[in-house]
């Protein structure tokens, strides 16, 4: 019995620990995250969702996305996006369709309202995906867009 | 010297602050040619916007090329009349640029 509830604990320290390096783990990730490093030039929307590690975002209705359903230019388009999700703070803005698909990234500071509005490019129709970071956790939520004029080429 | 880049607008809501900006930068992603002469206009973005209030960040904005020319932002925090706004940003070719403002005075 003695073994039992010793091997017991010796198993449940161990998952704390792995648990632990998970939670070092995760600053790092945002360290990586930080311009100039690779998010910024990746190529498509799921490398970007691996690379600030929000791949397993959930999908959630506190997320406002305020944009045109029809830009008729695509060189100006007006996204507002809103999170009412408590203790949000970043905001990451994702045009799907565009070379470099993630935008811009917003960090709030404190007092700061979650709620971003400013101007986007987008190249080709698409979905505006908005991902949003509060604690340990990220959630997504997307709009699309349709886009009349082309606003990336020439 | 030459005239600053950013225009910005502050306007008391309540207990709020609304920081409006609007940055004059050509905001070039590198990808477009120059219909004259076929060559790619060279990437020049702002990479990186900070707003402070009374000396502490309220907003950090990372930004690529797919942010519109001559970018605008706006966004609310708790303030109140007579702090100190400063906004000021980077871009990928090393300018820069900053302003700094007196919430409640044109």
């Amino acid at each position: 019995m003695k073994r039992r509830s010793f091997l017991k604990n010796t198993i449940i320290a161990s998952a704390t620990g792995v648990a632990v390096s998970a939670g070092i783990l995760s600053p790092s990730m945002a360290l990586a995250a930080k311009h100039g490093d690779d998010p910024f030039k990746s190529k498509s929307v799921d490398e970007v969702l691996k690379m600030i590690g929000a791949t397993a975002a959930e999908a959630s209705d506190k997320i406002k996305i305020k944009a045109p359903e029809i830009a008729e230019n695509g060189a100006v388009v007006p996204v507002t996006i809103t999170s009412k999700i408590e203790g949000t703070t970043e905001i990451y803005s994702i045009s799907s369709n565009n070379p470099t698909p993630l935008s811009a990234k917003y960090t709030f500071g404190e007092g700061a309202e979650a709620s971003i509005k400013s101007r986007f490019k987008m190249g080709k129709s698409g979905d505006v995906v908005a991902i949003v970071k509060a604690g340990d956790k990220f959630y997504t939520a997307k709009a699309a867009v349709k886009v009349t004029k082309g606003g990336c080429g020439g | 010297m030459a005239k600053s880049t950013i225009k910005l607008r502050t306007k008391v809501k309540g207990d709020k602050v609304q920081v409006k900006a609007l940055i004059t930068h050509p905001m070039h992603t590198g990808l477009v040619k120059n219909k004259k002469t076929g060559e790619k206009i060279p990437a020049q973005y702002i990479t990186e916007v900070l707003v402070e209030a009374n000396g502490k960040p309220v907003l950090t904005a990372n930004w690529t090329g797919s942010v519109s020319k001559n970018p605008f932002l706006s966004f609310n925090y708790a303030g109140k009349e007579g702090d100190a706004i400063k906004l000021s940003w980077k871009d990928n070719t090393g300018k820069s640029d900053s302003i700094e403002k007196t919430v409640g005075k044109k």
